[in-house]
């Protein structure tokens, strides 16, 4: 049964559209976490997964006219906000023990008899990096404050 | 202190003796002997106060007063309505069962009970006597041995156990018992069990007594379902009436009160299998010679003196069940003399000085079985006299033996050593002693003892020189007289058969070993006895003369050990070649020992008691076992004194024999051969079968699971995209299974 619909329920073509982003948002998260090595890229995947489904959720509460998707897309962010600490820590520990971000760098917890999975091709950037066209500096260069350099580079 | 208190201390203090020697011995270090001596000296001590509380209370005199105090210290197992014996078990055939109500259930009750009578009283002093004087020796003998503590450890357990088996009044307690003696006696030969030859020895020994043993554990339970009992004394049932012990004043003094025929016959045959087990008779005799593998002491008190006398306890403790049985009284007496004879004719060759006096030992005990065989009072008392003076002699001997080899650096081998008589002029002249003992030459303790035996023999085998008391044969007691007799086991109330007037035992039918009771065997063994005297002073002088005369001549182990053993050594062989000289001498004219064995329960049998003969010295007799015995030292002295021992022997001139003795006339071989290697055949199949094929069936079911196990392992890849992967895709086919069903 339908709630108590507190505001007009959307009509179809909204939901459509809405479910469409929400699904090329969840499938291109997928696909980065699949193939993507770098531990934040696939953090930031994950996340984009989980927000391809929220929007799926805010189109659905539209089309029923019910806010009960929505509180729960509230809720979603609020989790992934923590989470995102959370893994971030994680990240980072990871970095500081192996000085990569590699997530092949773990792989020791395969099974023994198995080899280790290196990677034998690594593509090439044969093509010169394109030269930028600089601005000429213009202006003073701001003052700098010695301690705020100091602090800045700790940071 | 009252008797019964002072019985349970001969065992008692060894054990307590023996525990603390096993808790604190580390401890102790060089001291671990304090505790085993001075347990067993106490031990002694108290026996000693038995012997003269029992001689005291038998009186002496003409008819001899049976003694027998039992102590029960609790009850070890009681069942009530244990067997009810099936209509056609012995039991419940008229005239085979004694004491027990055919029909009725019995109850199963085993007391832990000691007893004390003469027989036991004189074992006891045995034991703890030399046991005492092979713990003292053994100070000397064993010092700076690893083991210092475990041996006086396992000796003072033997003590413990061989006092408990002679002094136990249930054959249910003998059992326990004589399998403990068994296992100090395994230990003890394995004792230098780094030693392939010593472990191998030890393995043997207890193995082959295992043969004896489960002879004993049949003849208990063929006793059982007997006599519905086994208890040695008698017991007082909850209702009142006695219940007849197997050897209780009731059952004897009642002249129907043991099993004859066919059952009798194989209990007897059984315990006789016991006893040749542990007394190292023909055929399983082959464990001693090996068990001098074992330390001397050892030897000279488990292997020598006290435990192989086990068997003769045994028999001469079941004398009024052996009366009723003939045929298996006459089979002890051929396993004996055969024993004897064969034992003498090995011990001849032998060069290994403890394996001679191995082979004496089996000898003498040959004689003893001989002796208890003949089932007269003489011939038992013949027999624990014997047992007696050999323990003293052969004890001597073997002590003497350990101070050669102490000082010989562990060489045994006699024709490797000459002439010690120079270097330890104790030693030797306390191994003359011992040696003139056992070859039985007058006055030393030997020659009474040997005597009694051989008079036991020529007894059977010439009755009517005897007078009247070789007319009665042994399954035909005369009846005692009314007055004398005491309650039958109609007086005490008894129920059963006998309340029927079946009294048809000693009609039961006679089986075929009873033919050989006749006098024309007892001749032969009587002959054969008499050339074994010969045999033993030949082999006991040689080994004598090999080692003790002739130039002096020391092998290279001895090293600065080339000198007579230290004090606490020697002390022990003085002290025992005491009663090696005396003991005979005065027990047989002042008849001590055989009026108070003769108040022995098992002895005050009318079968047994009717046989009792006044006394007499034979001199045709004494003469004959003194020229035997002259002949033998004579021809060793020919052979072997003032030679060197490594000279040609005088054995040369045995030609083909020779071998065939030397190597122990192939019994072992025998053996090997027809028991050893099909056994061995039998375990190599089972090995195989176990190998190929069980083991094999369960490797197949272990691989089982690895082989799956290994086909999905590498999935577990550590790489996490690839988890991720596997995550997608299991929720794919989750949502196409469900989109399907739906």
């Amino acid at each position: 049964m339908t709630p108590t619909a507190l505001f007009a329920a959307a009509p179809l073509p909204l939901l459509q559209n809405g479910l469409m982003v929400g699904a090329i948002l969840f499938s291109l998260g997928l696909v980065g976490i699949l193939t993507r090595r770098n531990l934040i890229v696939m953090f930031l995947s994950a996340e984009l997964m989980l927000q391809g489904i929220s929007v799926s959720l805010v189109a659905w509460s539209r089309y029923h006219g019910d806010f009960g998707g929505q509180v729960l897309v509230i809720f979603v962010l609020s989790v992934a906000a923590c989470e995102a600490a959370v893994a971030l820590v994680f990240v980072l520990q990871a970095f500081t023990r192996t000085g990569r971000l590699d997530s092949a760098a773990w792989q020791s917890l395969r099974e023994a008899s198995l080899a280790r999975s290196v990677d034998h091709e690594i593509p090439a950037i044969d093509a010169p990096l394109p030269v930028f066209p600089r601005l000429t500096p213009a202006g003073v260069s701001p003052e700098t404050d010695a301690d705020a350099a100091l602090q800045r580079e700790h940071v | 202190m009252s008797p019964s208190f002072l019985l349970v201390l001969v065992p008692l203090l060894p054990l307590v003796a023996a525990i603390v020697t096993v808790l604190a011995g580390r401890r102790l270090g060089s001291r671990a002997h304090l505790p085993a001596v001075a347990g067993i000296a106490a031990a002694a001590a108290v026996a000693f106060v038995l012997l003269v509380i029992t001689a005291r209370s038998s009186g002496g005199g003409e008819q001899p007063r049976p003694v027998d105090m039992v102590t029960t210290l609790w009850q070890w197992a009681t069942v009530s309505d244990a067997y009810a014996p099936p209509a056609d078990s012995p039991a419940a055939v008229p005239g085979t069962a004694v004491g027990v109500d055919a029909h009725a259930a019995r109850p199963f009750s085993i007391a832990v009970a000691l007893r004390l009578d003469p027989l036991t009283a004189t074992m006891l002093m045995i034991i703890t006597g030399v046991g005492l004087l092979v713990a003292i020796y053994s100070i000397g003998y064993m010092h700076d041995d690893p083991g210092y503590p475990r041996f006086f450890a396992l000796v003072a357990m033997f003590v413990f156990s061989m006092s408990m088996l002679v002094a136990a009044s249930n054959f249910l307690l003998v059992y326990v018992f004589w399998e403990a003696v068994g296992a100090c006696s395994y230990l003890l030969i394995g004792f230098w069990f780094q030693k392939p030859e010593a472990a191998r020895a030890a393995k043997k020994a207890f193995l082959v007594n295992r043969v004896g043993d489960f002879g004993l554990a049949i003849g208990v339970f063929l006793l059982w379902l007997t006599y519905g009992t086994l208890d040695f004394h008698d017991t007082l049932s909850p209702d009142g009436t006695i219940l007849p012990g197997i050897l209780g004043q009731t059952r004897l003094a009642d002249v129907s009160g043991y099993v004859g025929g066919a059952v009798g016959t194989a209990i007897c045959l059984l315990l006789l299998l016991a006893a040749c087990g542990k007394s190292a008779q023909l055929p399983l005799h082959v464990w001693l010679p090996d068990a001098m593998e074992g330390p001397t002491p050892a030897s000279a008190l488990i292997h020598a003196a006290t435990m192989v006398t086990a068997g003769i306890y045994l028999i001469a403790r079941s004398a009024p069940l052996y009366m009723a049985c003939p045929g298996a009284l006459v089979t002890v007496s051929i396993v004996g003399t055969t024993t004897a004879l064969v034992a003498a004719l090995i011990g001849t060759v032998q060069n290994d000085l403890k394996r001679v006096l191995a082979y004496s030992t089996i000898s003498q005990l040959g004689y003893m079985f001989a002796s208890l065989g003949t089932g007269t009072l003489l011939g038992f008392t013949a027999a624990i006299f014997h047992l007696l003076t050999h323990a003293f002699f052969k004890a001597l001997l073997f002590l003497g033996a350990g101070s050669v080899m102490h000082s010989m650096g562990g060489v045994i081998d006699m024709r490797r050593f000459g002439g010690l008589r120079k270097l330890m002029p104790i030693t030797a002249a306390t191994f003359l002693i011992g040696s003139l003992a056992l070859a039985g030459v007058a006055p030393f303790a030997g020659f009474f003892s040997k005597d009694e035996i051989l008079a036991s023999l020529h007894q059977k085998g010439w009755p009517s020189a005897h007078g009247e008391h070789g007319e009665h044969h042994a399954f035909m007691p005369t009846l005692p007289d009314a007055a004398t007799a005491g309650p039958t086991l109609h007086d005490v109330g008894y129920r059963g058969v006998a309340d029927h007037g079946e009294h048809t035992l000693h009609t039961a039918e006679p089986v075929g070993l009873d033919a050989l009771d006749s006098p024309g065997v007892w001749q032969t063994l009587f002959w054969m006895a008499l050339v074994t005297a010969g045999l033993t002073a030949f082999y006991t002088f040689r080994a004598v003369f090999m080692t003790f005369t002739g130039p002096l001549r020391v092998p290279d182990e001895a090293g600065h050990h080339a000198h007579e053993s230290p004090q606490v050594m020697t002390l022990p062989l003085i002290i025992l070649a005491v009663p090696a000289t005396l003991a005979g001498l005065v027990l047989f004219t002042t008849e001590g020992l055989s009026s108070f064995l003769a108040a022995t329960p098992s002895f005050t049998a009318p079968a047994v008691a009717a046989t009792a003969a006044p006394a007499v010295f034979h001199w045709d007799l004494a003469l004959q076992g003194t020229l035997a015995a002259a002949l033998g030292i004579v021809i060793a002295a020919v052979g072997h004194l003032g030679r060197r021992s490594d000279g040609p022997q005088l054995e040369r001139w045995l030609g083909p024999v020779r071998p065939f003795l030397e190597n122990r006339m192939f019994i072992d071989q025998l053996y090997t051969a027809v028991v050893i290697k099909p056994v061995e055949a039998v375990a190599y199949l089972a090995a195989m079968f176990d190998r190929s094929i069980i083991d094999r069936l369960v490797q197949g079911v272990a691989r089982l699971p690895v082989s799956v196990g290994n086909l999905v392992r590498r999935l577990q890849s550590g790489l996490v995209q690839r988890y991720a992967l596997a995550g997608v895709v299991g929720v794919l086919a989750i949502i196409v299974l469900l989109a399907w069903r739906l």
